[in-house]
């Protein structure tokens, strides 16, 4: 009937899935190697309402009139902007300073990449494995999983250099190489990494084939830091900075349809 | 019958018409790269008003009152075009213009024919074989056609002239185009120009490419609230004046009734 109603409807539904993105974001302040999501919009089709214009002085105007309809959610992207790094006492927790991820062997048997390195050493059926807390194996730099052959190795003596290869300490307690480094791995365009749930991403088209930093040598190397954690890098001020945003426009734009609610009214009031 | 009624019903339609092109600003109020839309309102041209029949005065010579208009319509459409403010988001494909200029996207409608739109949402990606694409899948075009990129670099860089650099080496440059008349734009809509025949566009040069941010709607919603209490309440007046004239013509159509 009204444009406008339409168009308001537009944006309130626009600014629900704003704050539905929001509150993820929220959801997810304390979550482990988190990263920040933010909502882009498009404008949608325009119509032409009165196809001769002219401007204040009179001379024809190229272009009709044209109304705007609305607008939609275009995407959805990830912020890959380094999170906080939290100290915590296991030393299989892994901070990455950096653009690359960690590897991981998913149940189905693809790898995923994430950047929580929150391990576990954890004995499997070929010896001790390092793995994520769900159970999944972490991958080292020939994308195999990390197995420590040797079962007498006491795990938290365990170090790990800036470049993820492992130590362990001999008879004199010098630490010696296992000859086993974890894998890190960069994307072209990390914000086209599809998300999977449980902070894992999967390559996609858009993101580029996974770069392993031990072959690749153009890529600037990631820092690994044992006994950290990086936190979410979502920043609670500039989320509430949001949802004030997109609560007060969806606020507007119900306010366009009540104020079109309102016209329609006095039109049929026209009738007496 | 009464003119005033009609005049009172365009008046009626103009405040819908500018309340739809109002509405779009508010919906698009955090639309990447949007550019706030207005209207202005005309007066119908005037015309000669004359008083015929008159036995006061010399019945066959017309009498000329003066100049009347009766009503009301959108004079034009526009788009200001002035600078957004800049979101900072980080991302290696999120390119924001400041100053003038568009950027220029290769788009294939679904019958297949390629033209070139133009927009400043600058929020790209790359597919598979490396092209910089919008979210959409269209191309974006620099100097040379597509942007080829590399997808194993270590590193891409735009600097503040639009030139891409990939570990270093220099692959391709932003085509960013500005033209002399923006009237000649027509919206296509997601976020979008068309340039119409008789556009005069040239590469543009007062600008400055900024890598890791979105440029956001330049749409104030404050002063579309204030727009929107105005378009509503001119609403109202019309509306009233066209229930006035249907009294009048309600006591006319009466008179008979209160005379016998």
């Amino acid at each position: 009937m009204v444009r406008s109603l339409w168009t308001g409807a537009t944006g309130m539904i626009a600014q629900q899935l704003n704050v539905d993105n929001i509150s993820n974001n929220l959801a997810n302040v304390n979550t482990t190697g988190y990263k920040a999501e933010v909502m882009e919009f498009k404008s949608l089709l325009y119509q032409t309402i009165q196809t001769r214009t002219t401007t204040a002085n009179g001379a024809n105007k190229p272009i009709g009139a044209e109304v705007g309809l609305g607008v939609r959610n275009s995407s959805i992207t990830s912020i890959f902007t380094d999170g906080n790094l939290l100290e915590t006492p296991g030393e299989a927790n892994f901070a990455l300073n950096g653009r690359g991820f960690f590897g991981i062997r998913g149940a189905d048997g693809n790898t995923y990449y994430t950047r929580n390195g929150n391990f576990v050493f954890a004995v499997g059926s070929e010896g001790i494995t390092l793995e994520t807390t769900d159970g999944l194996p972490v991958l080292d730099s020939e994308g195999e999983p990390i197995v420590l052959e040797d079962d007498d190795i006491v795990t938290s003596k365990i170090t790990v250099g800036k470049d993820g290869t492992l130590y362990y300490p001999d008879d004199r307690n010098i630490p010696q190489s296992l000859d086993i480094t974890i894998g890190l791995w960069q994307f072209n365009n990390p914000a086209g990494l599809s998300k999977e749930g449980d902070s894992l991403y999967a390559v996609t088209d858009a993101s580029g084939e996974e770069m392993n930093e031990a072959e690749n040598e153009n890529l600037t190397k990631t820092k690994l830091i044992q006994g950290y954690l990086e936190g979410s890098n979502v920043q609670i001020a500039d989320e509430m900075v949001n949802l004030i945003v997109a609560q007060r426009a969806y606020e507007m734009n119900s306010k366009v349809i009540t104020t079109s609610d309102e016209m329609l009214q006095q039109a049929n009031q026209l009738k007496r | 019958m009464l003119r005033g009624l009609y005049t009172a019903y365009t008046g009626m339609l103009n405040e819908q018409y500018r309340m739809d092109i109002m509405s779009n600003n508010l919906a698009n109020a955090d639309t990447t790269g949007f550019k706030k839309e207005g209207s202005t309102s005309q007066a119908y041209s005037e015309v000669m008003a004359v008083k015929i029949k008159d036995v006061t005065e010399n019945p066959n010579t017309p009498k000329r009152l003066g100049k009347m208009s009766l009503g009301v319509k959108i004079g034009e459409t526009y788009t200001d075009f002035s600078q957004g403010s800049l979101r900072d988001t980080g991302n290696t494909y999120d390119i924001a213009i400041g100053g003038d200029g568009f950027f220029n996207i290769e788009f294939t409608s679904k019958s297949g024919e390629t033209s070139t739109k133009y927009t400043r949402a600058g929020s790209f990606t790359l597919t598979k074989d490396g092209y910089l694409v919008t979210k959409d899948g269209d191309y974006v075009l620099g100097e040379n056609g597509r942007i080829q990129l590399s997808t194993t670099a270590g590193s891409t860089v735009f600097n503040e002239s639009g030139d891409i650099f990939q570990d270093g080496d220099l692959v391709a440059s932003l085509k960013i185009t500005e033209f002399e008349d923006t009237n000649y734009l027509t919206h296509y809509g997601e976020t979008m120009w068309d340039a119409k025949e008789g556009a005069v566009s040239q590469d543009a040069e007062n600008f400055k490419i900024r890598q890791g941010y979105l440029e956001m709607s330049n749409a104030s919603v404050v002063k579309e609230m204030v727009n929107m209490i105005t378009i509503s309440r001119q609403y109202e007046a019309n509306q009233k004046m066209l229930t006035t004239f249907d009294e009048s013509l309600e006591k006319s159509m009466t008179l008979n009734r209160v005379s016998g």
